[in-house]
């Protein structure tokens, strides 16, 4: 039985060649009309979940098996703009995500994983020069379930502490393909980014940045506004990071990020990159164990104009994390323990728990 | 089943933790389109990270979790890393393998008077089926009382003839309406709910999947919204119910003749309410319905389209042995057609609203095809109809080890099949037993026997020649299609399970002219 996606995807491919017609009419004549057939347009890569910043990476992993979950969303107006000069077509003229993550960390340790659900993905379509580009249609409403590129990721950080003045790491992701070219919501392919990161607080102020090889199959060249292969991504942000509340218990950082691609066939050639910044602001809970929100805006557009750099950008996202310390390392995390930083055992007292046998805290 | 706790005990988990609103000791487990690119490979390694669902079925409830059983939960709470009986999250997984052969099997004829492809038959001669499925279910509690659950899935499978030619009785619950041999990883479900306290015992409610680890009243309201399937909290029945361990046939994952309102892959948009009163429980909701019949995207106009349903259910000893006793009723608004209407519009006008001029209007003959202008089709008569139907589901502990279940729905039968399977009335029972008593008290057998009926309306129609969204060889000698089901599993690691079946169905599609078919299967299903 053909779905109600396909069907409608026929009645739409139907009524986008009628549309067509006249155009193809010119461009048969004009020379050899190529059908584009879509990518992963998006290249706002959400820090993973626990990892403070937007796009960035706070790199403080710490404490016992904790982890953190996240419900990322975000809004881009025209991430993908095609033009000939002559010619300029909204691709993709509004796109809308929400994405779920989880992620279980141990000491310097994370392992992570997204699952990105888009909620809108529209765009015009149309012909610029020989490529004709057909609009995509994702409406969260009528299929509530489609997820897209599922991402996986593991980050350790090699030098410093979780509070240290710089520390710095590395990870890698993995994206495993789903979901469908035309959409604009995948390469159709396997990527990876492989990433190395850095971080670090002084004082009152914070910082984070990375570098890393997106290893991105997909080569569309001479397409315009298509991927080129393979990609370095860069980025950086900083910012105060202002303790609020009795005791410093939580914090607001505000601070710009800062975030790009370049094609490595074209190292920052004015047609392989794309450049992005966002102002970007938290409010989190600074515990060290128990859990704590984090609140995240961002608001935002592309620098310059490549594709997966929109007009504007709206980000935000919501996180429960923990870090589960254990100071004494007694099994019982310092949240729960009456007796922190001496090792006991466990009882169902709240008062005796975690504390040496026959004794209080 | 619950376990209610007296007033000042602490509260212990059983030994074998249960799911929320079930009833009885679990033997059961389990739940289950885009393209996707490179695909067995994706499918490797997401089946290591996800853990099942059918409209025609691919939902399927996860069953209950034993204490001691190896899971990730159990295995972080064993070294003292979590509170399994007070969470504030957890994660579990499942991956099931099934592979079904049918043999050749006698016909008197297939797709009768369509062309080469086209039609609905079951093909008789010998076929092969699978599917793959691994899903992830991840549980968040938000506030007091409030629970998330998220929960992505992999699937990928190959159906025996583009999933046609049986009625209820397909032979392999895991299968989707639009699944693909290329694996499809998607949201199947995520909601929200919120628990009310209203007092009574307290109850002990297990770390399970979809299933936070906790205390809660015995009497309480639960409010649920989002995505997620009717049959995860209609229609549970302890001995068949999750059938990742148990049977394979679609015939037992509900009432085959149920039409619950849901997308191609069983899941809906919707909210229901359930009300826990000691022994008792009445669950009701409204679920958005799909666009078209038996597709994927659904229409959100919820106070025109729906399906609505509800259900009581009591909690019984019968000889010191538990057992439970639900009723259900379910009433569809949805623009579908009349087997009546479309005979009519037929004869009224036998040249032009014959299956071979549907154009444009939603048929169900594949893409650049048509049917035979000698037969009616429902494509010209879709409009707003009602469809109810009322069920009685069974279960009852005869032994610590050994159940019976029984499930009868009766339909009005008069509109074509929205989100289910084709049956309009339906009858499944059966036993399912642990292997303690031969001293493997992981293994389960199971024997199961299903019977599926369809209105007069809906035999005439196919009788003439018409297809609807499963089922139609071009004519029909009408008959009850029948099912047998026996499977056995056996735990061949700590939360391995490698199971055998044999199933036969008489009367495939209703009609006597074909079968029987013979059904070997085999599958293979871990959790973690």
């Amino acid at each position: 039985m053909p779905s109600i996606r396909a069907l409608t995807g026929r009645v739409k491919a139907t009524a986008f060649a009628a549309v067509l017609a006249a155009p193809s009419a010119w461009a048969s004549r004009a020379g050899a009309q190529q059908q584009t057939q879509g990518f992963a347009v998006e290249r706002y890569y959400p820090s993973a979940p626990g990892g403070g910043w937007l796009a960035m990476d706070t790199l403080d992993m710490h404490g016992g098996v904790g982890g953190a979950v996240a419900l990322t969303g975000g809004y881009a107006y025209n991430p993908l703009v095609v033009t000939d000069g002559a010619r300029r077509v909204g691709v993709v003229t509004d796109q809308a995500f929400a994405a779920v993550g989880a992620a279980i960390t141990y000491d310097r340790y994370r392992f992570y994983i997204n699952f990105s659900h888009p909620l809108v993905i529209s765009g015009t379509g149309g012909l610029v020069g020989a490529y004709s580009f057909t609009a995509p249609y994702v409406d969260a409403g009528k299929n509530p379930d489609l997820i897209t590129d599922v991402r996986i990721g593991y980050d350790v950080r090699l030098v410093g502490h979780s509070d240290s003045a710089f520390r710095l790491g590395i990870g890698a992701q993995l994206y495993l393909p789903n979901g469908d070219r035309a959409d604009y919501d995948t390469d159709d392919t396997f990527r990876a980014i492989l990433r190395v990161l850095f971080a670090g607080d002084v004082g009152h102020y914070t910082y984070a940045g990375q570098l890393g090889w997106h290893i991105r199959p997909l080569d569309d060249s001479p397409t315009p506004g298509s991927p080129q292969g393979s990609e370095l991504v860069f980025g950086a942000a900083a910012g105060p990071r202002l303790p609020i509340g009795c005791g410093g218990t939580h914090a607001i950082v505000v601070g710009p990020e800062i975030y790009g691609e370049t094609a490595i066939q074209s190292f920052f050639g004015s047609n392989t990159t794309g450049l992005e910044a966002l102002l970007s602001g938290r409010f989190e809970g600074t515990a060290d164990d128990g859990s704590q929100l984090r609140i995240k805006l961002g608001i935002g557009g592309g620098l310059s104009a490549h594709f997966g750099a929109p007009e504007f950008r709206l980000a935000f996202g919501i996180e429960l994390f923990d870090h589960n310390t254990d100071r004494d390392k007694d099994g019982v995390s310092d949240s729960r323990d009456a007796c922190p930083d001496t090792p006991g055992v466990k009882t169902k007292d709240p008062k005796t728990n975690g504390c040496p046998a026959s004794q209080g805290p | 089943m619950e376990n209610v706790i007296p007033p000042g005990k602490p509260a212990v988990a059983p030994s074998r933790r249960a799911a929320s609103g079930t009833g009885g000791e679990a033997l059961n487990s389990t739940l289950a389109s885009k393209r996707f690119g490179p695909s067995l490979g994706a499918f490797a390694l997401l089946t290591v990270l996800l853990a099942s669902a059918s409209a025609r079925g691919q939902v399927s409830e996860p069953a209950p979790r034993p204490d001691e059983q190896f899971d990730f939960m159990n295995f972080i709470t064993q070294h003292g890393l979590h509170d399994i009986k007070d969470e504030s999250w957890n994660a579990y997984g499942q991956f099931t393998y099934i592979t079904s052969w049918h043999l050749p099997f006698s016909e008197r004829y297939t797709n009768l008077n369509n062309p080469p492809g086209v039609g609905n038959s079951l093909l008789p001669t010998s076929e092969r089926s699978w599917t793959g499925t691994s899903t992830l279910f991840l549980g968040l509690r938000l506030w007091h009382g409030a629970e998330a659950y998220f929960v992505p899935e992999v699937v990928a499978e190959q159906a025996f003839s583009g999933l046609h030619g049986l009625g209820g009785a397909i032979q392999n619950f895991e299968l989707q309406k639009q699944g693909a041999t290329s694996p499809i990883v998607y949201q199947s479900r995520a909601y929200i709910q919120q628990t009310i306290g209203l007092g009574g015992g307290r109850v002990v409610q297990d770390s399970n999947p979809l299933q936070l680890g906790n205390v809660v009243d015995g009497r309480r309201l639960v409010i649920r919204a989002g995505d997620f399937s009717v049959i995860d909290f209609f229609d549970k029945n302890t001995f068949s119910g999750d059938l990742r361990e148990s049977f394979f046939n679609m015939a037992f994952l509900t009432y085959a003749a149920y039409d619950f309102a849901a997308d191609a892959r069983g899941y809906s948009l919707g909210a229901m309410a359930e009300l826990y009163y000691d022994d008792w429980s009445a669950r009701i909701g409204r679920f958005a319905a799909p666009q078209d019949p038996n597709g994927l995207p659904l229409t959100l106009e919820i106070d025109k389209f729906y399906g609505d349903q509800i259900e009581i259910e009591h909690e019984h000893q019968l000889f010191g042995r538990a057992g439970a006793i639900r009723v259900l009723g379910f009433h569809n608004r949805e623009n579908m057609g009349a087997f009546r209407d479309a005979i009519a519009a037929f004869r009224t006008a036998p040249a032009t609203n014959n299956a071979s001029n549907c154009g444009s209007r939603f048929n169900y003959y594949p893409p650049g095809t048509t049917g035979p202008d000698t037969a009616p089709d429902l494509c010209f008569v879709r409009s707003p109809h009602d469809k109810v139907g009322i069920g009685i589901n069974v279960e009852q502990h005869i032994t610590n080890d050994i159940g019976l279940f029984f499930r009868g729905m009766y339909s009005d039968g008069q509109t074509e099949v929205y989100s289910f399977t084709s049956t309009d009335r339906s009858i499944s029972l059966g036993a399912t037993a642990k292997g303690s008593a031969w001293q493997r008290p992981f293994d389960v057998a199971g024997a199961g026997f299903g019977v599926g009926w369809i209105s007069q309306a809906h035999a005439d129609y196919l009788r003439m020649g018409g297809i609807d969204g499963f089922i139609g060889d071009g004519t029909i000698r009408e008959a009850p299609e029948s099912v047998i089901d026996v499977f056995y599993s056996v735990s061949v690691a700590n939360a391995v399970w490698l199971s055998a079946d044999y199933q036969r169905v008489w009367n495939p599609a209703f009609n006597a002219d074909r079968g029987p078919v013979d059904i070997f299967g085999a599958r293979v299903h871990a959790e973690y």
